[in-house]
């Protein structure tokens, strides 16, 4: 015991919660699940009996000694009983806080601490379904004397979010294999992949605003850069905004209108529901994976210019960080984006109701927010949620990642859908940025160029 | 282990799909999985092959049952051949019935050696590599089922082999002992009735 623990605590550079669980050696949580009949030898009395009758009857003595020989299997598949796997787990990972990409060696110990052996183990560990193993199947199959310590490690690529292990499966069987015990073997382990927000470009809001001074150009006359109108002139107004040239023509005192720059308050709502976890190829990043990583450029992007930044998930768990500023806000928002499960990498267990979903969400959205809707619009329901929410007064834009494919009728079926509800969006008055292959910030550029104010 | 590409269920109206793999919608996979029986699931973790030594070994030992049933009687011994080969096939499409009925195969083909008068020690031999044999293959695709191909098995597949081998040989040891001690001289039923006797007995000391 003491040597394997050793073992786990020198792997060197492991953050310290790392070591405290290997240390926690001792703290495999067995549970029994299953025990079942393999049914793999049935039928071996019968034969032993039929060739030990035919050798009677014909009078071979070779035979009826084969058949004796498969009574002794009989017996061999009767006795023996698959015992319970008294096995502890000690799981050591490379690296606790991974950055998204890394490959992470997974070293799996299995150490046998019962008083029996265990002829046939086999283990399967409880990979997190967020992750990817990329070498080696997370696997084994060995025997095990009493005390004997089997080893096998499969490395995993680390992407966005907390990974928890779930419980190791141990199927056991007896020698002949004719008796089989399944039991989950629990050893707490996790790792936080939390990426760095990149700063995206400068994003277009639309003119819903707080009073706050901010950068978004407003319809509101008042001071500024942009002229917005004149007026007669008040006493009071500041001298450096008279209309002197019309003063020199016409004598009288005009005021120079300047459009107002404020701040505004934005939602960056994440589509989470199921539907939304889709992609182009099974290898690729789901379009929840697209989104999330867009609404990290956005969030710092909007919080540096000055606006006040919230995020939520439309998906069956609630996820909801309120309207914010500052640095505190702005590691709470990456934490959220990058860690929170209703913007894990596989999608949430549960139903989603929308209509309650959408109470919710107005209740408490601030009644200057507007909306930035990423979504990959893959079906009716996302394009009429984003019409209603702009219908409330909530200005919306719908920011889709493109995951549709074009090699097979259905595919190309969906992407056509797809662009449809683009173009009904469209229509509606609602802003759209589509980004497929090229980045985001791109997309944004090229989209801006086409939007008026 | 597969993320769910594509949702299973969903609300009237909810459109159903969305997004389909490239894989799995053209089909392309066909020519490399040959092999499989359409309903394997498609793990895309591991291979669920049975492992190479358990393949290996099931093999040798069903060679070597062939060679045994040969030296009994020829017919035999082709019978028993036949049946390594249907292991084979068995093992290489990970059916379990498959495997069952090889070894149905090679029981016949040693029934036939020993109607043919072959001579006991090469039926003893033959009898216990035959199980063996399927044992190996058995327990093989139960192996690749559950661990797959690449996990690291060899341990575990060899103290299975040893375990059957000397469940075997005990076996062949009493049941030749008997033989050669008690029963050299006497009638077949004689020799039936004592290992029925030693039978009975084993299972009510069990």
């Amino acid at each position: 015991m003491s040597v394997e623990t050793a073992d786990g605590d020198d792997s060197g550079d492991d953050a310290p919660g790392a070591a405290a669980e290997s240390r926690e050696d001792g703290r495999t949580e067995r549970t029994p699940l299953r025990r079942s009949e393999t049914a793999r030898w049935d039928g071996i009395a019968g034969v032993a009996l039929a060739l030990v009758g035919i050798g009677v009857v014909a009078r071979r003595p070779g035979l009826v000694l084969t058949g004796a020989v498969g009574v002794g299997y009989v017996v061999y598949a009767r006795i023996g009983e698959a015992r319970e796997a008294t096995v502890e787990i000690d799981r050591t990972v490379s690296d606790d806080a991974p950055s998204p990409g890394d490959e992470v060696t997974v070293t799996v110990r299995a150490r046998n601490v019962g008083g029996a052996a265990l002829p046939d183990l086999r283990l399967v560990d409880g990979v997190p379904p967020g992750l990817e193993v990329v070498d080696g199947p997370a696997r084994i199959a060995t025997a095990l004397r009493p005390g004997a310590t089997a080893a096998f490690e499969y490395t995993v690529r680390a992407s966005r979010g907390e990974h928890e292990w779930e419980p190791t499966r141990a199927i056991t069987r007896d020698a002949a294999g004719s008796r089989e015990r399944t039991t989950a073997l629990a050893t707490p382990t996790r790792i936080v992949c939390t990426p760095e927000l990149s700063a995206g470009g400068d994003l277009p809001l639309r003119g819903l605003t707080t009073i706050y001074h901010g950068r978004v150009p407003t319809d509101v006359g008042g001071a500024g850069v942009e002229f917005h109108a004149t007026r007669e002139y008040r006493r009071g107004d500041p001298l450096k905004r008279i209309d002197w040239n019309r003063r020199a023509r016409t004598g009288e005192l005009a005021t120079l209108e300047l459009r107002e720059e404020r701040a505004a308050t934005v939602v960056l709502l994440i589509d989470a529901r199921e539907s939304a976890y889709a992609a182009a190829e099974p290898d690729a990043d789901t379009a929840v994976e697209a989104s999330v990583e867009a609404a990290g450029q956005a969030f710092t992007a909007l919080l540096d210019g000055g606006d006040r930044v919230g995020i939520a998930a439309l998906g069956p768990r609630d996820c909801w960080l309120s309207p914010g500023a500052g640095t505190a806000h702005a590691a709470r928002g990456r934490e959220t984006l990058a860690t929170d499960p209703a913007l894990a990498p596989t999608p949430s267990e549960g139903r989603f109701y929308r209509s309650l979903w959408l109470r919710r969400f107005r209740r408490r959205l601030p009644a200057d927010a507007q909306v930035l809707f990423f979504t990959p619009l893959l079906d009716d329901s996302a394009a009429s949620l984003a019409r209603r929410i702009d219908a409330h007064g909530h200005l919306v834009t719908v920011c889709s990642p493109d995951v549709t494919a074009a090699d097979t009728p259905g595919t190309r079926l969906v992407a056509f859908e797809r662009r449809e509800r683009l173009r009904e969006l469209r229509g509606s008055g609602i802003r759209v940025v589509e980004w497929g292959d090229r980045s985001f910030p791109v997309a944004v550029a090229r989209a801006t160029g086409r939007w008026s104010r | 282990m597969g993320r769910p590409v594509v949702p299973r269920r969903g609300r009237a109206g909810h459109r159903e799909v969305v997004a389909v793999s490239r894989r799995e919608a053209a089909g392309g996979g066909a020519e490399s999985r040959d092999s499989e029986p359409p309903d394997a699931p498609v793990d895309r973790e591991r291979d669920a092959r049975p492992p190479t030594a358990a393949v290996v070994a099931s093999l040798v030992a069903g060679a070597g049952a062939a060679l045994s049933a040969f030296l009994a009687a020829p017919l035999g011994g082709a019978l028993v051949g036949l049946a390594t080969v249907a292991l084979l096939a068995g093992s290489l499409r990970r059916s379990p019935r498959i495997l069952s009925w090889a070894a149905g195969i090679g029981v016949v083909g040693i029934a036939v050696a020993g109607y043919r008068r072959g001579a006991v020690e090469p039926l003893l031999a033959a009898g216990v590599a035959l199980a063996l044999a399927w044992d190996l293959a058995d327990h093989g695709v139960s192996l690749g089922e559950q661990a797959g191909r690449e996990a690291r098995t060899r341990r575990n597949v060899a103290v299975h082999a040893g375990t059957t081998l000397l469940a075997g040989g005990l076996s062949v040891a009493v049941v030749y002992g008997a033989y050669l001690a008690a029963a050299g001289n006497q009638p077949v039923a004689a020799l039936a009735l004592l290992l029925f006797g030693a039978v009975a007995l084993a299972s009510a000391v069990r």
